[in-house]
């Protein structure tokens, strides 16, 4: 099968007769993708540095400095994939400007994903799949957000008396369209982070969950204190040289707090929940603020790796996305990966503690102590996953290890290459030390009640 | 909460079948009336309101060509027992501009529904069939025979029959009748009932409204008194359940309800206006409040259903409101769903809908 597809690949006719060597040797079918470098720029909160970088600036700047760092300048790659929560219609070829403006051939092709926050880790999922299939060699995916440089649109009372205008042929009709314009229709409307369905923000949708699941105080607090001080860790040991690239004089993530403790983020008043019955527990030390970045993964077949003198890191071996439905209050916003999850590991065979590294996206402290806590939890395991006995408890000392998002700050859809990148590395290193295959497992939970999960392995 | 009868209303025995002449139109009934405020005000503060601004009609020129219900003041007016005008308006040729509808369904963030599965023609939300069918119930309760004061009536409850889907641009015929005239504890209490039948002769919606005629307490005809001493039945206090979303519901949410609905009641358009009518500032209509919960439900295509909504207190704007929905299944598996809206501040409930299949 992968026979005939690598021959339809122009661009390596060498492939279609090169042996088995570098196929999935257990099970999976088609060319192993396996990541081989990531790049980033350091996130900022937004109205800092990035506050007048664009969404194009800063998708260049991350894909630029991974093409620098691998040295396929004036390659052609297969694909790019990326994409941005927050885009402004005119950005409708987000990536495929990107790719034009970066030191790639412009000869590669882009495309666009929007997944909410999960949209880098589908970016990483469609560029893995090509590879697999053998449509494509090498590929880059990626993703960006500003919350700084968000576009702002007019109002739909305005919006809607201009289309009426445009389509007007006479006069008349012309005057009847502005006619219904009002006065408070001038004022612009501003993206908001609310459930459109439901009108909460994510933070409020959390503190549902977060009440549902009885998570405390402390024990946000404790998990965002761990983030602050891995990520400075990891920085303090030379984790992320060759993962970050500075951008607009900043070096590192300047969301990070060293040495935060549970009593300095015990002394922050709550944002979210103060009008739920409970206490209210979510304050912005255990939410990620929101964020500008952008974040950039190139993933290759191995023997385009070898042939450009790469090392692979590891391969993405599969990936699981599961939506629930949040609208009727029946599940918790994001709460996806919590059913995403088992189905990938059952799909491979493994168990939550086969697992040697876990990555669990923190959109809010609650978030990941909430899936945690419902795979722990034998009624949620039964009712919901239809399984015997729950999947049971996570070694914290193999969760978040190099700091997640409460510490480097969430820039939407750049999140997933963050993961992606730093997880590979990992891995690698990891295996390399214990001198044995290392399995990683990340998950994303996004808008609209969505999450994707992603197993990849050391090679 | 008792749930609804399934049986659809119909027009009493002995009641006389009219046709209004000329068409029936609010603005011409709202021009008579100065201001209605007979339908969605929860809570009771429109009694003060027509305290305020009948005897300022009444002594304007508007007050000699206003109907005899409005006419005269509130209870002073009644002599003898009460009784309802056993008439039912029956007007011919009603549909939903498609243009209108669209505007009404993006108003109360609705999503039409098809006629049937892949159908072209839409059918009409059935909150949109309540503002169709309104302005002949209004022609009933203007009618110079009816024997309360229209303004200061209170909304305190609507139960909707669906029993067919009208489609976008269909004729049908509305009658209107009131019935049920009872004594409540603060007042008189009555049902106005519109139905809408196709042309094929079935009932496709059928809507009952009550209302209470505040401070009303003369004797109803062929009822028994009620006791001296009729206290206030004991309320269970509201808990609030766990929010699935909330509703920001800026200053202009009555104007552009009454935009769609023809329901310009002054108190719902502004707070100067609500304020000059005895209100402390604009509130939503309740049948936007109830419009907007149905539209969270998840009843499916072609199930014909009943909703019925009651109005507790009055949502004050601009407002940010919790609501809760409920659906007990998707798809086939659904039957029955409840919408409970809320002030999360004060802990106050507003409405609370109801939704079950037929």
């Amino acid at each position: 099968m992968s026979e005939n597809t690598q021959n339809a690949n122009p661009k390596t006719p060498a492939a279609a007769s090169a042996p088995a060597a570098g196929r999935h040797a257990a099970g999976a079918t088609g060319t192993r993708p396996v990541v081989v470098a990531g790049n980033r720029i350091p996130f900022s909160r937004a109205g800092g540095p990035y506050a007048n970088a664009s969404n194009q600036d800063m998708l260049t700047a991350a894909i630029d400095g991974l093409v620098a760092r691998t040295g396929i300048a004036g390659e052609r790659l297969g694909a790019v994939a990326a994409g941005a929560v927050i885009k402004h219609s005119r950005d409708f070829n987000l990536t495929r400007e990107s790719v034009l403006g970066s030191a790639l051939d412009p000869a590669t092709p882009a495309y666009d994903v929007q997944m909410a926050c999960a949209t880098g880790m589908e970016t990483v999922s469609s560029i893995s799949n090509k590879i697999r299939l053998g449509q494509i060699e090498a590929g880059i995916a990626g993703g960006v957000d500003s919350s700084s440089d968000a576009p702002i649109a007019v109002s739909e009372g305005l919006r809607r008396a201009l289309l009426k205008l445009q389509r007007a042929k006479t006069t008349m009709q012309k005057l009847q369209a502005f006619k219904a314009v009002r006065p408070a229709d001038l004022a612009p409307a501003v993206p908001s982070s609310g459930e459109p369905r439901t009108g909460l923000s994510m933070g409020e949708h959390q503190a549902l969950t977060t009440q549902h699941w009885g998570i405390t105080r402390e024990a946000q607090d404790e998990l965002a204190a761990a983030s602050h001080n891995n990520l400075a860790a990891a920085y303090e040991r030379g984790f992320f040289d060759d993962l970050v690239t500075p951008f607009k004089g900043l070096t590192k993530d300047n969301n990070m707090r060293p040495g935060s403790t549970v009593e300095k983020l015990g002394t922050l008043n709550p944002v979210f929940g103060k009008k739920l019955a409970g206490e209210a527990t979510m304050t912005a030390g255990n939410s990620t603020p929101l964020t500008d970045g952008a974040s950039a993964v190139l993933i290759t077949s191995e023997q385009w790796a070898a042939e450009h003198s790469l090392t692979p890191l590891a391969e993405v071996v599969d990936s699981e996305a599961a939506a629930v439905d949040f609208v009727t209050g029946n599940e918790g916003l994001l709460m996806a990966p919590a059913y995403a999850v088992p189905r990938l590991l059952a799909r491979h065979g493994l168990t939550l503690q086969d697992l040697d590294l876990v990555e669990i996206h923190e959109a809010f402290a609650s978030t990941v102590l909430s899936i945690m806590k419902a795979w722990e939890s034998p009624e949620f395991c039964k009712e919901r996953l239809g399984l015997d006995a729950p999947l049971g408890s996570i070694d914290r000392s193999k969760l978040n290890v190099n700091g997640s998002s409460l510490a480097t700050g969430h820039p939407f859809a750049a999140t997933g290459g963050r993961l992606v990148a730093s997880t590979a590395k990992e891995l690698a290193a990891r295996a390399k030390k214990e001198g044995k295959p290392q399995t990683a497992l990340i998950s994303v939970c996004a808008a609209g009640g969505q999450g994707v999960a992603m197993l990849l392995r050391s090679v | 909460m008792s749930t609804v009868d399934p049986t659809v209303p119909s027009v009493s025995e002995g009641y006389e079948r009219t046709r209004p002449s000329g068409t029936v139109k609010l603005p011409a009934l709202y021009a008579s009336a100065g201001a209605r405020a007979a339908t969605s005000v929860a809570g009771g503060a429109a009694s003060s309101a027509s305290r305020k601004v009948l005897p300022a009609l009444r002594n304007s020129p508007v007050g000699r060509v206003l109907p005899a219900s409005l006419r005269s003041s509130g209870p002073e007016k009644v002599s003898g027992a009460l009784e309802l005008p056993r008439v039912a308006h029956v007007v011919d040729g009603l549909s939903a501009d498609a243009e209108w509808h669209e505007n009404f369904c993006r108003v109360v963030h609705a999503s039409p529904r098809p006629m049937a599965p892949g159908a072209a023609e839409a059918a009409v939300f059935s909150g949109a069939l309540h503002s169709l069918a309104f302005p002949v119930a209004m022609s009933v309760l203007t009618r110079k025979d009816f024997p309360l004061p229209v303004l200061g009536m209170v909304h305190l409850s609507n139960t909707v029959h669906h029993v067919t889907d009208v489609a976008v641009g269909e004729r049908v015929t509305a009658t209107a009748w009131t019935e049920n005239l009872r004594s409540h504890r603060s007042g008189t209490m009555l049902d106005a009932v519109v139905t809408l039948t196709r042309e094929d002769g079935t009932v496709a919606w059928a809507g009952r409204s009550t209302y209470l005629a505040k401070g009303v307490h003369t004797a109803i005809a062929g009822e028994q008194p009620r006791p001296e001493q009729d206290v206030a039945p004991e309320r269970a206090p509201f808990e609030a359940p766990l929010p699935t979303g909330q509703w920001s519901l800026g200053a202009g949410t009555g104007r552009d309800y009454a935009a769609v609905s023809g329901d310009y009641n002054p108190i719902h358009l502004s707070d100067p206006s609500a304020r000059a009518l005895g209100m402390k500032g604009a509130i939503a209509h309740g049948m936007y409040t109830a419009s907007r919960a149905l539209a969270l439900t998840g009843v499916p295509a072609e199930v014909p259903f009943t909703w019925s909504v009651e109005f507790a207190t009055p949502v004050r704007l601009p407002a940010t409101v919790a609501v809760a929905v409920d659906d007990d299944g998707r798809g086939a598996h659904w039957s029955t769903s409840r919408v409970q809206v809320w002030d999360p501040k004060r802990g106050r409930p507003h409405a609370d809908l109801r939704v079950s299949a037929l």
